[in-house]
């Protein structure tokens, strides 16, 4: 099957892709057709540049819990963590890719974190444990996210060879990293993706007017 | 006390129905008891097994969350997430004793042990209790029971570390130990213990019981199967036990002890027991009491019966309370009188004479075999004078009236002798005691008297005599019957001497002739031939010649001398004896007869029989036998029969006399006069002659009255064709008087006195007539 698709899915990319850059359009499909959501499709050069691309991302808490879900950053990108909660959290990061901890704040930390080592790293909230969000941090400026349809644009991608990879925090599996020649065109290159990811498993939440959390 | 038999027997019964009843409820109730207490043990032990259970999981789910709480702790997550062998190791040991689990293990979320309390060594591994982990990965976390490689058992928590993602597992081990045990034990009640089985072995995991009791309940679970509840001996408890899975090849084992169930229908039973044992003791004592109440009059009733068995019926039954036995005693008391009355009236009966009121001939003897020794004194017999005429003449019913009177004058006799009594008859007795000779003369003179007053009945005058004869003890006998007979004997020689009376001691001989009545003596008489026959000539009064004789048997005692007939005669009737003399009697007759006859002497002979010999049926051909064979005419042959001879049985006697006179014999009737029959039963027998009593004969020449009897006596005779001869004929007066009178023959000491037979044809050769010779 992954030669068949492979041969449908590479096709265009050699055909379609114009001289200087050009769109990506993915979907991410479930193996039983479904859109998945929150999925990454990352695009990383294989030979070329890799632009740098100086920016603040910003993961919030608001109603206990983080926004977005999933954030995609380049390394070196520094991420705010604004509280727009009543009360404090605890955000903390196990992860080999980036151990942090903003202990009890609230508002606006003093410091943004700074991402900058490639890998995902979830977080959590010390206090609401049922609070998750995962930051995949990249080396490459060319990513998207999958909205609720399963599909993310990475736009004005330079044609070239790239190193495709598709990620999901719930994934089942890693998907295996495949290349991409990227040819410039108007026509936006379409990327038929799959990824197997587990439901996201339901943590209890307390209703808030309890009063206690 | 005595435990009289029907007392005991109450006794025994009633305790014995009480101890029967007593047991049937203590078997029932025991029984009961255990049935309930096996029953209530099967439950207590499956109440047990439900706490258990439910305290193992609530236990679980307490680990549960206190392993998640744990799982959840910050620092402890943080220190996992270092991935730092050393640093996960000593949190794990530290957060371990925190949350009091004796084994902690860190697993990877591949399954890869990173950090583990118990074996650091061999590391990296994979988790033992895949199952454990597939289960927490399903569920988000598990548990479970499993033994681990130091052969310990744990409970096992197996929880994800989220951080917030999973990072790893943690496992949380709890011990479970004897405090394991003990501690479920207390919430259960029952005994906890856990058993590993590994084939056939048993190995006790942990268990409240004491460790003297392990061993056995291993070897004991070994022998049995794990399965249902069953009830195991340990030592000498029995346990209810029942046992649960609790992992692989592990299961609990939860026991109930049945003795300890048993203990409050243990004291139950004892009460029971006690209440059971005074029970029976206090019954016992009742009922032996009540069984003595009952008793006591039953012996009292008894004594009274012995005495009364004893002849003692002088003393009342005693009075008793009116129950049942009560009445009974009074029954026995009425029967008492009853008996008294009755036996006073049978012994009146028994001794006393019917006819005159008079102690009979019982009462006489009794009293004579009952005088005292050493004392002395005299017996009399009175015999009425010709009462048998007066009775033959006047009837039976005035011969009694004259009894009962002569009874009657007697009574008033003085001095009143001890005793007086009617023997039979017309013969009366006295008993003398403390007579001499001379006083008893005095009183038979006064009885003599009293009898020469003649009797009136119905205004007909009686004159009656009597004669006496009189025994004095101890020196004319030694007991009663020897005392009677001898006055007896004396009365007949006062009536043969006309006396009136006359002393035993003076009516001469009677020598101990008690010996002679030995039959023995007498059969060897015979066969010694000490019998002989004496023969007494008869005279016809009309040719004045010697025409018969009478034969009279003779013994000649070796050293006694000649014994008179009536000396043995009448022994030898009442033996039977008789029977052998007579057949000897007529055979020598016969014979002597015979012989006379053909030597040219023809006399008619006669001989005697008995009363018996009447009745023998071999007396007609044994006559009839001798006469052919001594080839005697039968008519010089004349059998003598006295009167009573033929009362027996007078058609069998009429019979025997009938073909004898056929024969040709002739036949005599013996002492007429002695006895009661009357010429007219006489005249009916075949019969040729008459024979007077000597008591009428003698001295009928000066008597007036015998002479009077003798007269009309040859008269009738004469007039029913029979020939008289009259005895005892003494004197030539007599026999002058005789002839006058017209009697036949005559016999007595006046023509003759009885002779040998040898000497009897001389004497008849040299004869002639008394009168004539003035002899």
């Amino acid at each position: 099957m992954s030669s068949a698709l492979a041969t449908r899915l590479l096709a265009p990319l050699l055909f379609c892709v114009n001289a200087i850059a050009a769109n990506i359009e993915a979907t991410v499909l479930s193996p039983a057709g479904k859109p998945v959501e929150d999925a990454a499709v990352v695009m990383e050069p294989v030979v070329g540049a890799n632009p740098k691309r100086q920016r603040t991302v910003t993961i919030e808490q608001r109603d206990r819990e983080f926004i977005p879900y999933v954030t995609i950053v380049q390394t070196g990108t520094m991420v705010e963590f604004p509280n727009h909660d009543a009360f404090k959290h605890h955000i903390y990061s196990f992860s080999p890719a980036k151990v942090f901890e903003i202990k009890l704040y609230a508002d606006k930390p003093s410091q943004p974190v700074l991402f900058d080592k490639a890998g995902e790293v979830a977080l959590g909230c010390n206090i609401h444990d049922w609070m998750e969000a995962y930051v995949l941090v990249v080396n490459s400026a060319y990513f998207a996210k999958t909205g609720s349809g399963g599909r993310a644009i990475i736009r004005d991608v330079p044609a070239g060879r790239y190193r495709l990879r598709v990620w999901h925090p719930r994934q089942k599996a890693e998907a295996p990293l495949r290349d991409v020649e990227v040819r410039s065109g108007p026509t936006p290159t379409r990327l038929d993706l799959l990824a197997d990811v587990a439901a996201r498993a339901s943590k209890p939440k307390p209703p808030l007017d309890s009063g206690k959390y | 006390m005595i435990l009289g038999t029907l007392q005991r027997r109450i006794v025994v019964v009633f305790v014995g129905l009480l101890v029967l009843v007593l047991a049937l409820i203590v078997g029932l109730v025991s029984s009961s008891n255990n049935r309930i207490v096996a029953n209530e043990a099967t439950r207590e032990l499956a109440a047990g097994a439900r706490i258990f259970t439910r305290l193992v999981e609530q236990n679980q789910r307490q680990l549960e969350t206190a392993a998640t709480v744990l799982a959840g702790d910050f620092a402890f997550r943080e220190a996992i997430a270092t991935q730092d062998q050393s640093t996960v190791q000593s949190v794990i040991r530290n957060h371990g004793l925190r949350i009091g689990a004796q084994a902690m293990m860190v697993i990877s979320t591949e399954g890869k042990m990173i950090a583990d309390t118990q074996q650091q060594s061999v590391l990296p591994r994979s988790f033992q209790f895949a199952d454990l982990l597939a289960g927490a990965q399903t569920a988000g976390k598990s548990s479970g029971f499993r033994q681990m490689a130091d052969g310990f058992l744990y409970q096992i928590v197996l929880v994800p570390i989220l951080a917030p993602k999973l990072i790893a597992w943690v496992a949380m081990g709890f011990l479970v130990d004897d405090s394991w045990a003990r501690e479920l034990s207390d919430m259960t009640g029952l005994t906890v213990s856990v058993a590993r089985r590994h084939g056939a072995a048993v190995a006790l995991l942990a268990s409240s019981l004491e460790t003297a009791k392990r061993t056995v309940l291993a070897q004991t679970l070994q022998d049995s199967s794990s399965a249902s509840t069953v009830v195991l001996a340990i030592g000498d408890e029995h346990y209810q036990t029942l046992q649960m899975p609790l992992a692989q090849e592990v299961s609990v084992v939860l026991q109930r002890s049945l003795e300890q169930a048993q203990l409050p229908f243990r004291a139950l039973q004892t009460v029971l027991l006690i209440v059971v044992f005074a029970g029976v003791a206090l019954f016992a004592i009742g009922s032996m009491m009540l069984a003595r109440r009952i008793v006591r009059p039953v012996n009292e009733l008894s004594a009274s019966v012995r005495r009364i068995q004893a002849g003692d019926y002088t003393q009342p039954v005693p009075k008793l309370p009116l129950d049942e036995i009560g009445q009974l005693a009074m029954s026995f008391d009425h029967m008492r009188e009853r008996i008294a009355n009755r036996e006073e009236k049978i012994l009146r009966l028994a001794y006393e004479d019917n006819l005159t009121g008079l102690p009979n001939r019982t009462r006489f003897l009794e009293s004579l075999s009952q005088l005292p020794a050493h004392t002395s004194g005299a017996v009399a017999i009175l015999n009425i004078d010709r009462f048998a005429l007066i009775n033959n003449a006047l009837g039976n019913r005035v011969g009694d009236r004259l009894l009962i009177k002569i009874g009657e004058r007697l009574s008033q006799i003085t001095p009143v002798p001890k005793l007086i009594a009617r023997l039979w008859g017309d013969e009366f007795a006295f008993l003398l005691d403390g007579t001499d000779k001379q006083a008893a003369t005095a009183f038979a003179q006064s009885v003599l008297g009293i009898l020469n007053h003649p009797i009136t009945l119905d205004g007909q005058r009686l004159d009656v005599g009597g004669s006496l004869g009189i025994a004095m003890y101890p020196q004319d006998a030694g007991d009663a019957t020897a005392l009677l007979r001898r006055a007896d004997q004396a009365l007949v020689a006062a009536k043969r001497r006309h006396t009136g009376f006359e002393f035993s001691a003076d009516s001469g001989d009677e020598p101990v002739h008690e010996k002679l009545s030995l039959v023995g003596e007498m059969r060897e008489a015979l066969a010694r031939q000490e019998f002989v026959l004496y023969y007494q000539p008869k005279l016809d009064l009309a040719s004045k010649k010697i025409t018969g004789a009478e034969a009279l048997l003779r013994w000649r005692h070796p050293t006694r001398g000649l014994i008179a007939p009536v000396h043995f005669i009448p022994f030898a009737e009442q033996t039977g004896f008789i029977r052998e003399i007579t057949p000897w009697l007529l055979e020598r007759v016969v014979e002597q007869t015979a012989r006379w006859y053909h030597e040219g002497l023809s006399i008619q002979v006669s001989a005697n029989l008995s009363a018996l010999d009447i009745l023998n049926p071999n007396l007609v051909g044994h006559v009839r036998g001798l006469l052919q064979q001594h080839r005697l005419a039968s008519e010089n042959l004349c059998l003598e029969i006295t009167e009573s001879a033929l009362m027996d049985e007078p058609e069998l006697a009429l019979a025997h006399l009938t073909e004898l006179s056929l024969l040709g014999v002739k036949l005599s009737i013996d002492d007429y006069g002695s006895g009661q029959a009357s010429l007219g039963y006489l005249k009916t027998l075949p019969v040729h002659e008459l024979k007077i009593d000597q008591s009428f004969v003698t001295s009928v020449a000066d008597s007036r009255k015998n002479a009077a009897i003798v007269r009309s006596t040859i008269v009738l005779s004469h007039e029913l064709g029979l020939t008289v001869t009259a005895e005892g004929a003494e004197t030539p007066g007599d026999l002058s008087w005789l002839e006058r009178n017209g009697c036949d023959m005559a016999q007595g000491y006046g023509i003759a006195r009885p002779m040998p037979a040898d000497a009897l044809p001389g004497w008849i050769a040299n004869y002639c007539l008394p009168a004539a010779t003035h002899r």
